[in-house]
């Protein structure tokens, strides 16, 4: 496989395009919502972030911090982590025989969307590198430039979906093994000079499953309680750290690329340009990843002409993107997930030559979880940012003033159901 | 041992001499011992049945046995999911010999011959084989072991099948006797963006469901790559002609096919998987076209 790289790294069925229905069906419903909520929500802020919260049984929360889960979970990753290396290392260089491939690119990359949708962050409680770094802590490390926010977490997720969706040979075992060098010594490195907050600010998995927990129930409060809460709470408390915007705009680029990566046409332009197709795939997920972010940053211009007071426009409403990043997410793995994931583990545990389950659902029932998970992604944000802009716009201004930020969302939206027609 | 040791060496040179006077008479000379009565090389002892003058398209006599005695032949196909049939027969007042073929008849022994088409192609020594894919017509003959062939009435024991390209979406199309596999169907022809129109036409589309050719030309495929629409069960047939020795794979099925330059090859899949699957060459890396299967 040296020419177009497989997408996803793994597998060989990809879903079929939508019929046009279902694309019509939600493109009307996300639009009907969109206006509905200019019209129908909340005129003062109801999400209180951090502060929300019912805290779970006493004896629960005792459980979920007590030492002892923590270590067993920290063993927990470090052997994970083991096993997939000695696959790496020893097993064999197929990706048909081979379950590392499936483990990075099904298990984790895909996998920590429902772990962290119901667990919280649960790469920061796994992460074997922090179990690495912990075995030789600094001692005197340094603080963390504040600007630097979580931007190495949005380059190293750049790269990841670079290496998934792009790199040639992204199966083989080599280079695996020299992406994981590269992470394990970036990581390292950071860690060794600024401390285990390195890991929060840089390491991709961890941001990625620290955002994605952002629309778990499950979350914890600031005085520390664990709580069950709407998500739209958590969502409120997505704290404005430098890079936000990059990480998601990242996460929307990828996904859609994804989608465009399966259309014929595009597939044509790779196969007859002149250049090598790894250098145009990649100018590709670069394109896409900077025509999300451009839309965003004309709608954060658009924001800050309606009002001079805003000052920050493009990271007070990031968060309300989230949403729709996962619904990207949904729509194009859920698939991936319901049929390498559990190859991947027959695979583990020995089976030769496992094949794939068939997928749970027909065309149709997938076609509806696909759309019905963008709209809803759609909806959430929609809330999201309603929210947000009644608190930080004047009362008189607050319709008018999400102006921007909706037509921003119906361009997503539409553009991710129109990348699963394609 | 507890043999004393004086008696051990005149009993290893008896054996050695028993060994010696076997492995003589083995080798010299023709066994008269070696055939059963009756079961010499010639074609026709005549015990069994009467021999017709007629004989078959391979050139086989035929041996006519009443039709209260006469060995018969059913035949069932499905198709296998690497394309091809899987074929049964149920036979009855028949064994299959296949240790004395080449000996004399005997009454309801013998081998079956699968004709693809018309043509010889195998022979069947027990009840179940296959067929390549491409085959639109099976006949399977019953022969006796002198290579007879098993007739009544003046005509040869057989059963005919069609391997009709459109089986069922559910239920694999299975056939006895000499009925037809699967009704006679029109299958939906080519759209013009799937055929290529500077390949020679492809002889009988509707035996094998749809047909596509693809040529490859360096980096450039013709047509450009695009959807193949398929219904879950059709049956499609892919001609590719590359320019270098490359391999073809479809994806999904895992079905592969070499390919040789200038040379047109044929791989036939029955579309059995519902999704979105790449059809792509292996060194030089192309996608040729999607499947797409609803």
């Amino acid at each position: 496989m040296t020419g177009v790289p497989l997408a996803h790294g793994v597998g060989s069925r990809h879903d079929l395009p939508l019929s046009p229905f279902y694309a019509y069906a939600g493109a009307f419903t996300a639009l009907l919502v969109s206006f509905l909520a200019l019209g129908l929500l909340w005129s003062s802020s109801r999400f209180r972030g951090d502060e929300a919260g019912r805290p779970v049984p006493a004896a629960l929360q005792r459980v979920a911090d007590a030492p002892a889960t923590r270590t067993t979970l920290r063993l927990l990753g470090a052997a994970a982590a083991l096993l997939f290396l000695l696959h790496l290392l020893l097993g064999p260089d197929d990706p048909d025989r081979n379950p590392a491939p499936g483990a990075l690119y099904v298990l984790l990359w895909v996998g920590l969307v429902p772990a962290s949708l119901l667990l919280g962050p649960v790469w920061r409680l796994l992460n074997p590198l922090r179990t690495l770094h912990s075995l030789r802590p600094p001692r005197s490390p340094r603080p963390i430039p504040a600007a630097l926010g979580i931007r190495p977490a949005a380059a190293g997720l750049l790269l990841f979906t670079w290496l998934e969706l792009v790199a040639p040979d992204n199966t083989s075992t080599t280079t695996l093994l020299i992406a994981l060098a590269v992470h394990a010594g970036v990581q390292l490195i950071g860690a060794a000079r600024y401390g285990d907050r390195w890991f929060a600010h840089a390491d991709p998995f961890e941001v990625y499953s620290s955002l994605l927990a952002r629309l778990s129930p499950l979350g914890r409060r600031a005085d520390g309680r664990l709580v069950l809460r709407s998500p739209f709470h958590s969502l409120d408390s997505t704290p404005q750290t430098p890079g936000l915007v990059a990480t998601v705009c990242v996460l929307l680029g990828s996904t859609a690329y994804d989608g465009l990566s399966d259309n014929p046409r595009w597939i044509t332009t790779l196969q007859t340009s002149s250049l090598d197709p790894t250098v145009t795939a990649t100018l590709g997920l670069l394109a896409v990843v900077a025509l999300v972010a451009a839309f965003y940053g004309l709608c954060a211009g658009a924001l800050r002409l309606m009002d001079r007071s805003l000052t920050t426009p493009l990271t007070s409403f990031a968060h309300s993107l989230l949403p729709i990043a996962l619904g990207y997410l949904v729509a194009h793995y859920f698939s991936l997930f319901v049929t390498e994931g559990p190859r991947t583990v027959i695979m583990a545990a020995g089976t030769d030559n496992a094949l794939s389950p068939a997928p749970p659902l027909g065309p149709g029932g997938l076609a509806t979880l696909q759309v019905a998970a963008i709209v809803t992604g759609h909806v959430l944000g929609v809330v999201a940012a309603h929210d947000r802009s009644v608190r930080l716009f004047p009362p008189a201004r607050a319709v008018a003033g999400q102006l921007p930020l909706f037509v921003l969302m119906i361009a997503y939206t539409l553009g991710g159901i129109g990348l699963l027609i394609a | 041992m507890t043999h004393p040791r004086g008696a051990a060496a005149p009993l290893l040179s008896l054996v050695l001499v028993l060994a010696a006077a076997l492995s003589l008479s083995g080798c010299g000379g023709r066994a008269t011992t070696h055939h059963k009565p009756g079961t010499t090389h010639e074609e026709a002892s005549g015990s069994s049945g009467t021999l017709l003058p007629a004989r078959d398209e391979s050139g086989h006599r035929l041996r006519e046995v009443p039709a209260a005695t006469a060995p018969t032949v059913r035949v069932e196909v499905r198709p296998d999911t690497e394309g091809g049939w899987n074929v049964h027969l149920t036979v009855e007042r028949f064994r299959f010999t296949p240790d004395s073929t080449g000996g004399a008849a005997l009454p309801g022994r013998g081998h079956a011959r699968l004709l693809a088409d018309g043509r010889e192609t195998a022979r069947l020594y027990g009840a179940w084989g296959y067929v390549p894919p491409g085959v639109r017509t099976l006949t399977v003959r019953l022969h006796a072991d002198d290579h007879t062939v098993w007739a009544v009435a003046g005509a040869p024991v057989q059963a005919t099948v069609r391997l009709d390209g459109t089986p069922a979406a559910s239920a694999p199309p299975s056939a006895t006797g000499t009925g037809t596999a699967a009704p006679p169907t029109t299958p939906p022809s080519a759209t013009g963006t799937d055929t290529a129109t500077t390949a020679p036409p492809t002889p009988l589309p509707s035996e094998t469901g749809r047909t596509v050719t693809l040529t490859i030309t360096g980096k450039t495929v013709q047509p450009p790559p695009d959807r193949i629409e398929l219904k879950k069960g059709e049956r499609l047939t892919l001609r590719v002609t590359g320019d270098r020795a490359d391999t073809l794979h479809v994806h999904g099925y895992d079905r592969e096919l070499p390919l040789s330059p200038g040379v047109p090859a044929t791989l036939t899949l029955t579309a059995d998987r519902t999704g979105l699957f790449e059809v792509e060459t292996h060194d030089s890396g192309l996608l040729l076209t999607q499947l797409v299967v609803r």
